[in-house]
Protein backbone atom coordinates (compact mmCIF):
# COMPACT_ATOMS: atom_id res chain seq x y z
CA UNK A 1 0.00 0.00 0.00
CA UNK A 2 1.13 3.51 -0.78
CA UNK A 3 0.02 6.38 1.35
CA UNK A 4 0.85 10.05 0.99
CA UNK A 5 -0.05 12.53 3.69
CA UNK A 6 0.14 16.29 3.42
CA UNK A 7 2.83 16.42 0.76
CA UNK A 8 3.91 19.99 0.09
CA UNK A 9 6.45 21.40 -2.30
CA UNK A 10 7.46 24.93 -3.20
CA UNK A 11 9.76 26.27 -5.86
CA UNK A 12 10.97 29.56 -4.47
CA UNK A 13 7.85 31.41 -3.42
CA UNK A 14 5.50 29.41 -5.63
CA UNK A 15 3.78 26.62 -3.73
CA UNK A 16 3.21 23.85 -6.26
CA UNK A 17 1.86 21.12 -3.95
CA UNK A 18 -0.37 22.28 -1.15
CA UNK A 19 -0.77 19.22 0.99
CA UNK A 20 -1.53 16.21 -1.17
CA UNK A 21 -2.94 13.09 0.44
CA UNK A 22 -3.69 9.88 -1.38
CA UNK A 23 -3.86 6.17 -0.81
CA UNK A 24 -3.17 3.48 -3.37
CA UNK A 25 -4.01 -0.11 -2.54
CA UNK A 26 -1.78 -2.93 -3.68
CA UNK A 27 -2.48 -3.86 -7.28
CA UNK A 28 -4.47 -0.72 -7.91
CA UNK A 29 -3.99 1.52 -10.93
CA UNK A 30 -4.42 5.17 -10.09
CA UNK A 31 -4.64 7.76 -12.83
CA UNK A 32 -3.89 11.40 -12.04
CA UNK A 33 -5.51 14.00 -14.28
CA UNK A 34 -5.17 17.72 -14.19
CA UNK A 35 -4.37 20.79 -16.24
CA UNK A 36 -0.84 21.75 -17.15
CA UNK A 37 1.06 23.19 -14.21
CA UNK A 38 -1.21 21.62 -11.60
CA UNK A 39 1.73 19.77 -10.02
CA UNK A 40 1.27 16.22 -11.33
CA UNK A 41 4.85 15.73 -12.40
CA UNK A 42 6.10 17.33 -9.22
CA UNK A 43 4.01 14.92 -7.15
CA UNK A 44 5.41 11.85 -8.90
CA UNK A 45 8.93 13.22 -8.58
CA UNK A 46 8.38 13.73 -4.87
CA UNK A 47 7.32 10.10 -4.41
CA UNK A 48 10.55 9.01 -6.11
CA UNK A 49 12.46 11.70 -4.22
CA UNK A 50 13.83 13.23 -7.41
CA UNK A 51 12.32 16.32 -5.86
CA UNK A 52 12.59 16.86 -2.13
CA UNK A 53 9.13 17.57 -0.69
CA UNK A 54 8.86 20.46 1.73
CA UNK A 55 6.85 18.39 4.16
CA UNK A 56 4.45 15.50 4.60
CA UNK A 57 4.80 11.78 4.88
CA UNK A 58 5.37 9.08 2.30
CA UNK A 59 4.57 5.51 3.18
CA UNK A 60 5.27 2.63 0.84
CA UNK A 61 4.71 -0.83 2.28
CA UNK A 62 6.67 -1.03 5.50
CA UNK A 63 8.76 2.03 4.69
CA UNK A 64 7.58 5.25 6.24
CA UNK A 65 9.42 8.50 5.54
CA UNK A 66 8.89 11.84 7.17
CA UNK A 67 9.83 14.26 4.42
CA UNK A 68 11.17 16.85 6.82
CA UNK A 69 13.68 14.42 8.27
CA UNK A 70 14.45 12.03 5.44
CA UNK A 71 17.88 10.45 5.69
CA UNK A 72 19.95 9.17 2.77
CA UNK A 73 18.91 5.68 3.78
CA UNK A 74 15.21 6.64 3.70
CA UNK A 75 15.65 8.01 0.19
CA UNK A 76 17.39 4.83 -0.90
CA UNK A 77 14.56 2.75 0.56
CA UNK A 78 11.94 4.84 -1.23
CA UNK A 79 13.76 4.55 -4.53
CA UNK A 80 14.11 0.83 -4.06
CA UNK A 81 10.35 0.52 -3.74
CA UNK A 82 9.44 2.81 -6.62
CA UNK A 83 10.33 3.05 -10.29
CA UNK A 84 9.71 5.84 -12.71
CA UNK A 85 8.81 5.87 -16.39
CA UNK A 86 9.68 9.27 -17.82
CA UNK A 87 7.97 11.37 -20.43
CA UNK A 88 11.29 11.70 -22.31
CA UNK A 89 12.18 8.00 -21.74
CA UNK A 90 15.60 9.00 -20.31
CA UNK A 91 17.29 5.83 -21.46
CA UNK A 92 21.03 5.55 -20.98
CA UNK A 93 22.16 6.41 -24.47
CA UNK A 94 25.50 4.65 -24.38
CA UNK A 95 23.90 1.36 -23.39
CA UNK A 96 21.89 -1.13 -25.40
CA UNK A 97 18.26 -1.92 -24.62
CA UNK A 98 19.39 -5.00 -22.72
CA UNK A 99 22.06 -3.09 -20.79
CA UNK A 100 19.55 -0.39 -19.89
CA UNK A 101 17.31 -2.98 -18.27
CA UNK A 102 20.18 -4.87 -16.62
CA UNK A 103 21.86 -1.79 -15.16
CA UNK A 104 19.75 -1.46 -12.03
CA UNK A 105 19.75 -5.19 -11.37
CA UNK A 106 23.51 -5.52 -11.61
CA UNK A 107 24.67 -2.24 -10.12
CA UNK A 108 22.02 -1.58 -7.50
CA UNK A 109 20.58 -4.95 -6.60
CA UNK A 110 23.86 -6.81 -7.19
CA UNK A 111 22.12 -9.62 -9.04
CA UNK A 112 24.69 -11.90 -10.75
CA UNK A 113 25.17 -10.87 -14.37
CA UNK A 114 23.84 -14.03 -16.00
CA UNK A 115 20.68 -14.01 -13.92
CA UNK A 116 20.20 -10.29 -14.57
CA UNK A 117 20.59 -10.88 -18.27
CA UNK A 118 18.06 -13.69 -18.32
CA UNK A 119 15.52 -11.64 -16.41
CA UNK A 120 16.09 -8.61 -18.62
CA UNK A 121 15.67 -10.60 -21.80
CA UNK A 122 12.39 -11.94 -20.46
CA UNK A 123 11.14 -8.44 -19.67
CA UNK A 124 12.13 -7.07 -23.06
CA UNK A 125 10.28 -9.94 -24.66
CA UNK A 126 7.26 -9.10 -22.56
CA UNK A 127 7.25 -5.52 -23.89
CA UNK A 128 7.66 -6.85 -27.41
CA UNK A 129 11.32 -6.02 -27.92
CA UNK A 130 12.84 -9.48 -27.93
CA UNK A 131 14.37 -8.67 -31.32
CA UNK A 132 15.97 -5.39 -30.21
CA UNK A 133 18.11 -6.48 -27.28
CA UNK A 134 21.33 -5.08 -28.70
CA UNK A 135 19.93 -1.89 -30.19
CA UNK A 136 21.06 1.45 -28.81
CA UNK A 137 18.36 4.00 -27.94
CA UNK A 138 19.30 6.05 -31.01
CA UNK A 139 18.38 3.04 -33.15
CA UNK A 140 14.90 2.71 -31.63
CA UNK A 141 11.66 4.56 -32.28
CA UNK A 142 10.14 6.63 -29.50
CA UNK A 143 7.59 3.92 -28.76
CA UNK A 144 10.29 1.28 -28.58
CA UNK A 145 12.42 3.46 -26.33
CA UNK A 146 9.52 3.99 -23.98
CA UNK A 147 8.88 0.24 -23.85
CA UNK A 148 12.53 -0.24 -22.86
CA UNK A 149 11.90 2.39 -20.18
CA UNK A 150 8.97 0.34 -18.91
CA UNK A 151 11.05 -2.85 -18.90
CA UNK A 152 13.78 -1.01 -16.98
CA UNK A 153 11.22 0.02 -14.37
CA UNK A 154 9.73 -3.48 -14.14
CA UNK A 155 13.16 -5.08 -13.73
CA UNK A 156 13.57 -3.65 -10.26
CA UNK A 157 10.37 -5.34 -9.15
CA UNK A 158 9.19 -2.17 -7.41
CA UNK A 159 6.10 -1.89 -5.23
CA UNK A 160 4.81 0.88 -7.44
CA UNK A 161 5.63 2.18 -10.91
CA UNK A 162 5.16 5.88 -11.54
CA UNK A 163 4.35 6.91 -15.11
CA UNK A 164 4.69 10.57 -16.04
CA UNK A 165 2.82 11.14 -19.29
CA UNK A 166 4.48 8.10 -20.84
CA UNK A 167 3.05 8.73 -24.30
CA UNK A 168 2.97 12.49 -24.64
CA UNK A 169 6.34 12.73 -26.38
CA UNK A 170 5.33 10.11 -28.95
CA UNK A 171 4.08 10.42 -32.49
CA UNK A 172 0.37 9.54 -32.48
CA UNK A 173 0.86 6.29 -34.34
CA UNK A 174 3.26 5.05 -31.63
CA UNK A 175 1.01 5.82 -28.66
CA UNK A 176 -1.00 2.62 -29.01
CA UNK A 177 1.87 0.18 -28.62
CA UNK A 178 2.99 1.80 -25.37
CA UNK A 179 -0.51 1.97 -23.91
CA UNK A 180 -1.01 -1.67 -24.83
CA UNK A 181 2.08 -2.63 -22.84
CA UNK A 182 0.93 -0.61 -19.83
CA UNK A 183 -2.48 -2.26 -20.00
CA UNK A 184 -0.85 -5.64 -20.11
CA UNK A 185 1.22 -5.08 -16.99
CA UNK A 186 -1.73 -3.46 -15.22
CA UNK A 187 -3.56 -6.76 -15.63
CA UNK A 188 -0.71 -8.53 -13.85
CA UNK A 189 -1.58 -6.68 -10.69
CA UNK A 190 1.36 -4.27 -10.54
CA UNK A 191 0.58 -1.14 -8.58
CA UNK A 192 0.80 1.93 -10.77
CA UNK A 193 0.30 5.67 -10.58
CA UNK A 194 -0.13 7.13 -14.04
CA UNK A 195 -0.24 10.75 -15.11
CA UNK A 196 -1.76 10.93 -18.56
CA UNK A 197 -3.83 13.02 -20.91
CA UNK A 198 -5.07 9.93 -22.77
CA UNK A 199 -8.64 9.98 -21.48
CA UNK A 200 -9.87 6.82 -23.14
CA UNK A 201 -6.93 4.90 -21.78
CA UNK A 202 -7.32 6.47 -18.34
CA UNK A 203 -10.96 5.50 -18.23
CA UNK A 204 -10.43 1.84 -18.88
CA UNK A 205 -7.11 1.18 -17.16
CA UNK A 206 -7.79 3.04 -13.92
CA UNK A 207 -9.29 1.64 -10.75
CA UNK A 208 -9.19 5.06 -9.23
CA UNK A 209 -8.97 8.55 -10.72
CA UNK A 210 -7.59 11.65 -9.08
CA UNK A 211 -8.19 15.12 -10.45
CA UNK A 212 -5.61 17.69 -9.38
CA UNK A 213 -5.56 21.42 -9.87
CA UNK A 214 -3.28 24.10 -8.50
CA UNK A 215 -1.51 21.76 -6.14
CA UNK A 216 -4.53 20.18 -4.47
CA UNK A 217 -6.64 17.08 -5.07
CA UNK A 218 -9.92 18.54 -6.27
CA UNK A 219 -11.85 15.34 -6.69
CA UNK A 220 -11.27 11.60 -6.73
CA UNK A 221 -13.26 8.47 -7.27
CA UNK A 222 -13.97 5.52 -9.51
CA UNK A 223 -13.35 6.23 -13.20
CA UNK A 224 -17.02 6.13 -14.21
CA UNK A 225 -17.94 8.54 -11.45
CA UNK A 226 -15.26 11.03 -12.44
CA UNK A 227 -15.71 10.72 -16.17
CA UNK A 228 -19.50 10.58 -16.37
CA UNK A 229 -20.68 12.55 -13.38
CA UNK A 230 -17.96 14.74 -11.89
CA UNK A 231 -19.13 16.76 -8.91
CA UNK A 232 -16.69 19.64 -8.96
CA UNK A 233 -16.99 22.48 -11.43
CA UNK A 234 -13.25 22.50 -12.15
CA UNK A 235 -13.31 18.79 -13.03
CA UNK A 236 -16.24 19.34 -15.40
CA UNK A 237 -14.45 22.22 -17.12
CA UNK A 238 -11.29 20.15 -17.52
CA UNK A 239 -13.02 17.06 -18.89
CA UNK A 240 -15.10 19.08 -21.33
CA UNK A 241 -11.93 20.00 -23.19
CA UNK A 242 -11.18 16.37 -23.87
CA UNK A 243 -14.43 15.11 -25.31
CA UNK A 244 -15.03 13.78 -27.79
CA UNK A 245 -11.86 14.03 -29.90
CA UNK A 246 -9.47 13.43 -26.99
CA UNK A 247 -11.03 10.06 -26.31
CA UNK A 248 -10.00 7.13 -28.33
CA UNK A 249 -9.43 3.51 -27.74
CA UNK A 250 -7.05 1.00 -29.16
CA UNK B 1 70.61 30.15 -47.53
CA UNK B 2 71.32 26.56 -48.41
CA UNK B 3 69.58 23.56 -46.94
CA UNK B 4 71.68 20.59 -46.00
CA UNK B 5 69.44 17.55 -46.57
CA UNK B 6 71.89 15.10 -45.15
CA UNK B 7 72.19 17.11 -41.94
CA UNK B 8 68.41 17.41 -41.73
CA UNK B 9 68.35 13.65 -41.89
CA UNK B 10 71.04 13.29 -39.24
CA UNK B 11 69.20 15.72 -36.99
CA UNK B 12 65.92 13.92 -37.64
CA UNK B 13 67.39 10.58 -36.60
CA UNK B 14 69.01 12.04 -33.50
CA UNK B 15 65.84 13.80 -32.44
CA UNK B 16 63.88 10.57 -32.79
CA UNK B 17 65.68 9.29 -29.71
CA UNK B 18 64.00 11.90 -27.46
CA UNK B 19 60.47 11.43 -28.79
CA UNK B 20 59.67 9.29 -25.73
CA UNK B 21 60.44 12.29 -23.52
CA UNK B 22 58.11 14.56 -25.46
CA UNK B 23 55.39 11.91 -25.48
CA UNK B 24 55.86 11.22 -21.78
CA UNK B 25 55.44 14.90 -20.90
CA UNK B 26 52.37 15.05 -23.12
CA UNK B 27 50.82 11.85 -21.76
CA UNK B 28 51.43 12.64 -18.10
CA UNK B 29 50.11 16.19 -18.48
CA UNK B 30 47.03 15.12 -20.41
CA UNK B 31 46.14 12.24 -18.09
CA UNK B 32 46.64 14.28 -14.91
CA UNK B 33 44.96 17.23 -16.62
CA UNK B 34 41.91 15.12 -17.44
CA UNK B 35 41.64 13.93 -13.85
CA UNK B 36 41.95 17.48 -12.50
CA UNK B 37 39.70 18.82 -15.24
CA UNK B 38 36.98 16.21 -14.70
CA UNK B 39 36.95 16.96 -10.98
CA UNK B 40 36.80 20.72 -11.63
CA UNK B 41 34.08 20.28 -14.25
CA UNK B 42 31.92 18.12 -11.96
CA UNK B 43 32.40 20.55 -9.10
CA UNK B 44 31.33 23.45 -11.28
CA UNK B 45 28.48 21.67 -13.03
CA UNK B 46 26.95 20.56 -9.74
CA UNK B 47 27.75 23.89 -8.06
CA UNK B 48 29.46 22.40 -5.03
CA UNK B 49 29.60 25.25 -2.51
CA UNK B 50 33.00 26.94 -2.02
CA UNK B 51 34.82 24.39 -4.18
CA UNK B 52 33.06 25.61 -7.30
CA UNK B 53 34.35 29.14 -6.73
CA UNK B 54 37.84 27.77 -6.18
CA UNK B 55 37.60 25.72 -9.37
CA UNK B 56 36.31 28.69 -11.36
CA UNK B 57 39.16 30.89 -10.11
CA UNK B 58 41.69 28.21 -11.03
CA UNK B 59 40.33 27.87 -14.55
CA UNK B 60 40.15 31.62 -15.11
CA UNK B 61 43.66 32.26 -13.79
CA UNK B 62 45.32 29.46 -15.74
CA UNK B 63 43.53 30.26 -18.97
CA UNK B 64 44.35 33.91 -18.49
CA UNK B 65 48.11 33.41 -18.23
CA UNK B 66 50.67 31.88 -20.61
CA UNK B 67 51.82 28.33 -20.17
CA UNK B 68 55.46 29.28 -19.92
CA UNK B 69 54.54 31.45 -16.94
CA UNK B 70 52.99 28.42 -15.22
CA UNK B 71 56.20 26.49 -15.81
CA UNK B 72 58.40 29.28 -14.48
CA UNK B 73 56.16 29.88 -11.46
CA UNK B 74 56.16 26.19 -10.60
CA UNK B 75 59.89 25.85 -11.19
CA UNK B 76 60.93 28.79 -9.03
CA UNK B 77 58.04 28.68 -6.60
CA UNK B 78 58.34 24.97 -5.89
CA UNK B 79 62.12 25.15 -5.54
CA UNK B 80 61.90 28.01 -3.06
CA UNK B 81 59.09 26.31 -1.18
CA UNK B 82 60.83 22.95 -0.94
CA UNK B 83 64.10 24.48 0.22
CA UNK B 84 62.37 26.64 2.81
CA UNK B 85 60.52 23.60 4.17
CA UNK B 86 63.70 21.51 4.24
CA UNK B 87 65.49 24.22 6.19
CA UNK B 88 62.60 24.58 8.62
CA UNK B 89 62.47 20.88 9.41
CA UNK B 90 66.15 20.13 8.96
CA UNK B 91 65.68 17.68 6.07
CA UNK B 92 68.61 16.85 3.84
CA UNK B 93 66.39 17.11 0.75
CA UNK B 94 67.14 20.00 -1.63
CA UNK B 95 65.12 21.22 -4.60
CA UNK B 96 68.16 20.64 -6.82
CA UNK B 97 67.60 16.90 -6.48
CA UNK B 98 64.13 17.14 -8.02
CA UNK B 99 64.43 15.95 -11.65
CA UNK B 100 63.74 18.77 -14.09
CA UNK B 101 61.09 16.85 -15.90
CA UNK B 102 59.01 16.72 -12.71
CA UNK B 103 58.53 20.50 -12.89
CA UNK B 104 57.25 20.11 -16.44
CA UNK B 105 54.87 17.32 -15.36
CA UNK B 106 53.43 19.41 -12.54
CA UNK B 107 53.18 22.70 -14.40
CA UNK B 108 51.70 21.25 -17.58
CA UNK B 109 49.24 19.09 -15.65
CA UNK B 110 47.97 22.22 -13.96
CA UNK B 111 47.70 23.98 -17.32
CA UNK B 112 46.04 21.01 -19.00
CA UNK B 113 43.63 20.65 -16.07
CA UNK B 114 42.18 24.10 -16.63
CA UNK B 115 41.68 23.55 -20.33
CA UNK B 116 40.38 20.02 -19.79
CA UNK B 117 37.87 21.36 -17.29
CA UNK B 118 36.21 23.43 -20.00
CA UNK B 119 36.33 20.52 -22.43
CA UNK B 120 34.71 18.10 -19.97
CA UNK B 121 32.22 20.70 -18.82
CA UNK B 122 30.81 21.09 -22.30
CA UNK B 123 30.73 17.29 -22.52
CA UNK B 124 28.75 17.10 -19.28
CA UNK B 125 26.27 19.61 -20.64
CA UNK B 126 25.74 17.34 -23.63
CA UNK B 127 24.42 14.59 -21.33
CA UNK B 128 20.82 15.46 -20.56
CA UNK B 129 19.87 15.72 -16.93
CA UNK B 130 17.12 13.16 -17.40
CA UNK B 131 19.64 10.34 -17.54
CA UNK B 132 21.05 11.31 -14.17
CA UNK B 133 17.51 11.32 -12.80
CA UNK B 134 16.79 7.96 -14.37
CA UNK B 135 19.92 6.60 -12.72
CA UNK B 136 18.78 7.96 -9.37
CA UNK B 137 15.29 6.60 -9.92
CA UNK B 138 16.61 3.05 -10.32
CA UNK B 139 18.44 3.48 -7.03
CA UNK B 140 21.96 4.38 -8.09
CA UNK B 141 23.95 6.65 -5.84
CA UNK B 142 25.19 9.90 -7.35
CA UNK B 143 28.69 8.42 -7.49
CA UNK B 144 27.50 5.36 -9.40
CA UNK B 145 25.43 7.49 -11.73
CA UNK B 146 28.35 9.76 -12.53
CA UNK B 147 30.79 6.92 -12.99
CA UNK B 148 28.59 4.64 -15.05
CA UNK B 149 26.24 6.96 -16.88
CA UNK B 150 27.26 10.60 -17.02
CA UNK B 151 31.06 10.72 -17.21
CA UNK B 152 31.50 8.06 -19.94
CA UNK B 153 29.07 9.93 -22.16
CA UNK B 154 30.64 13.29 -21.32
CA UNK B 155 34.02 11.88 -22.35
CA UNK B 156 32.61 10.54 -25.58
CA UNK B 157 31.00 13.87 -26.36
CA UNK B 158 34.19 15.77 -25.63
CA UNK B 159 36.49 13.48 -27.54
CA UNK B 160 37.16 15.86 -30.46
CA UNK B 161 38.11 18.57 -27.99
CA UNK B 162 40.23 16.17 -25.97
CA UNK B 163 42.16 15.38 -29.10
CA UNK B 164 42.74 19.11 -29.66
CA UNK B 165 43.94 19.33 -26.08
CA UNK B 166 46.42 16.49 -26.61
CA UNK B 167 47.79 18.20 -29.72
CA UNK B 168 48.00 21.53 -27.89
CA UNK B 169 49.94 19.99 -25.01
CA UNK B 170 52.19 18.07 -27.41
CA UNK B 171 53.19 21.33 -29.07
CA UNK B 172 53.47 23.20 -25.79
CA UNK B 173 55.66 20.48 -24.28
CA UNK B 174 58.47 22.15 -26.24
CA UNK B 175 58.47 24.80 -23.51
CA UNK B 176 60.05 22.23 -21.21
CA UNK B 177 63.38 23.11 -22.82
CA UNK B 178 63.38 26.29 -20.70
CA UNK B 179 63.90 24.14 -17.61
CA UNK B 180 66.55 22.09 -19.40
CA UNK B 181 64.49 19.03 -20.18
CA UNK B 182 65.88 17.45 -23.33
CA UNK B 183 62.80 16.90 -25.42
CA UNK B 184 62.39 17.35 -29.18
CA UNK B 185 63.04 21.11 -29.36
CA UNK B 186 65.94 21.05 -26.91
CA UNK B 187 67.47 18.14 -28.77
CA UNK B 188 67.28 20.03 -32.07
CA UNK B 189 69.13 22.90 -30.48
CA UNK B 190 71.80 20.56 -29.10
CA UNK B 191 72.24 18.78 -32.41
CA UNK B 192 72.75 22.08 -34.23
CA UNK B 193 75.09 23.59 -31.68
CA UNK B 194 78.08 21.83 -33.27
CA UNK B 195 77.64 23.27 -36.76
CA UNK B 196 75.18 26.15 -36.26
CA UNK B 197 72.69 24.69 -38.75
CA UNK B 198 69.78 25.62 -36.50
CA UNK B 199 67.31 26.06 -39.31
CA UNK B 200 67.88 22.54 -40.59
CA UNK B 201 67.62 21.08 -37.11
CA UNK B 202 64.40 22.90 -36.25
CA UNK B 203 63.00 21.88 -39.60
CA UNK B 204 63.62 18.26 -38.63
CA UNK B 205 61.93 18.94 -35.28
CA UNK B 206 58.94 20.48 -37.07
CA UNK B 207 58.55 17.38 -39.23
CA UNK B 208 58.55 15.23 -36.12
CA UNK B 209 55.91 17.35 -34.34
CA UNK B 210 53.81 17.29 -37.47
CA UNK B 211 54.06 13.52 -37.78
CA UNK B 212 53.09 13.04 -34.15
CA UNK B 213 50.15 15.40 -34.57
CA UNK B 214 48.88 13.46 -37.57
CA UNK B 215 49.14 10.23 -35.59
CA UNK B 216 47.16 11.67 -32.68
CA UNK B 217 44.47 13.01 -34.99
CA UNK B 218 44.20 9.70 -36.82
CA UNK B 219 43.92 7.76 -33.59
CA UNK B 220 41.23 10.04 -32.21
CA UNK B 221 39.26 9.86 -35.45
CA UNK B 222 39.26 6.08 -35.16
CA UNK B 223 38.08 6.13 -31.55
CA UNK B 224 35.48 8.75 -32.36
CA UNK B 225 34.07 6.68 -35.18
CA UNK B 226 33.62 3.70 -32.89
CA UNK B 227 32.00 5.74 -30.15
CA UNK B 228 29.71 7.74 -32.37
CA UNK B 229 27.76 4.65 -33.32
CA UNK B 230 25.72 5.21 -30.16
CA UNK B 231 25.05 8.84 -30.76
CA UNK B 232 23.65 8.76 -34.24
CA UNK B 233 20.22 9.74 -33.03
CA UNK B 234 21.48 12.82 -31.19
CA UNK B 235 20.18 13.80 -27.78
CA UNK B 236 16.54 12.99 -27.10
N1 LIG C 1 12.34 22.75 -11.08
C1 LIG C 1 11.38 23.69 -11.02
N2 LIG C 1 11.70 24.97 -10.68
C2 LIG C 1 10.75 25.91 -10.61
N3 LIG C 1 9.45 25.71 -10.87
C3 LIG C 1 9.07 24.47 -11.22
C4 LIG C 1 10.01 23.40 -11.32
N4 LIG C 1 9.35 22.28 -11.69
C5 LIG C 1 8.06 22.64 -11.82
N5 LIG C 1 7.87 23.95 -11.53
C6 LIG C 1 6.59 24.67 -11.53
O1 LIG C 1 5.68 23.93 -10.75
C7 LIG C 1 4.40 23.94 -11.33
C8 LIG C 1 3.89 22.53 -11.48
O2 LIG C 1 4.69 21.86 -12.43
P1 LIG C 1 4.45 20.36 -12.84
O3 LIG C 1 5.49 20.03 -13.84
O4 LIG C 1 4.38 19.52 -11.63
O5 LIG C 1 3.04 20.42 -13.53
P2 LIG C 1 2.25 19.30 -14.32
O6 LIG C 1 0.95 19.16 -13.65
O7 LIG C 1 3.09 18.08 -14.45
O8 LIG C 1 2.05 19.97 -15.73
P3 LIG C 1 2.08 19.33 -17.21
O9 LIG C 1 0.74 18.74 -17.45
O10 LIG C 1 2.32 20.51 -18.10
O11 LIG C 1 3.19 18.34 -17.25
C9 LIG C 1 4.52 24.70 -12.63
O12 LIG C 1 4.03 26.00 -12.42
C10 LIG C 1 5.99 24.74 -12.91
O13 LIG C 1 6.32 25.92 -13.56
MG1 LIG D 1 4.05 17.11 -16.08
Amino acid sequence: MIQLKGITKSFGRQQVLKGIGLTVEKGEVVVILGPSGSGKTTLLRCINYLEKPGGGEIRIGDCRVDCRAASKKDIRELRKRTAMVFQQYNLFRHKTALENVMEGLVVVQKVPKEEARARSVQLLEKVGLGAKLDAYPSQLSGGQQQRVGIARALALNPEVILFDEPTSALDPELVGEVLAVIRKIAKEGITMIIVTHEMGFAQDVANHVIFMDEGVVVEEGRPNEIFTSPKEERTKQFLKRFTPEGVYSI
Amino acid sequence: MKLDPSFIWTAFVQILSVIPTTLLITAVSVVCGLVIGTAAALIRTFRVPVLSEVAAAYVIFIRGTPMITHLLLIYFGLSLGVDALSKQFGWAFRSSSIPMIAFAFIAFSITAGAYASEVIRSGLLAVNRGQLEAAHSIGMTTGQALRRIVVPQAFAASLPNVSNLVVGILHASSLAFTVSVVEVTAKAQIVASTNWKFFDAYLAAALIYWGLTLLIERASALVEKRINIYYRGGVA
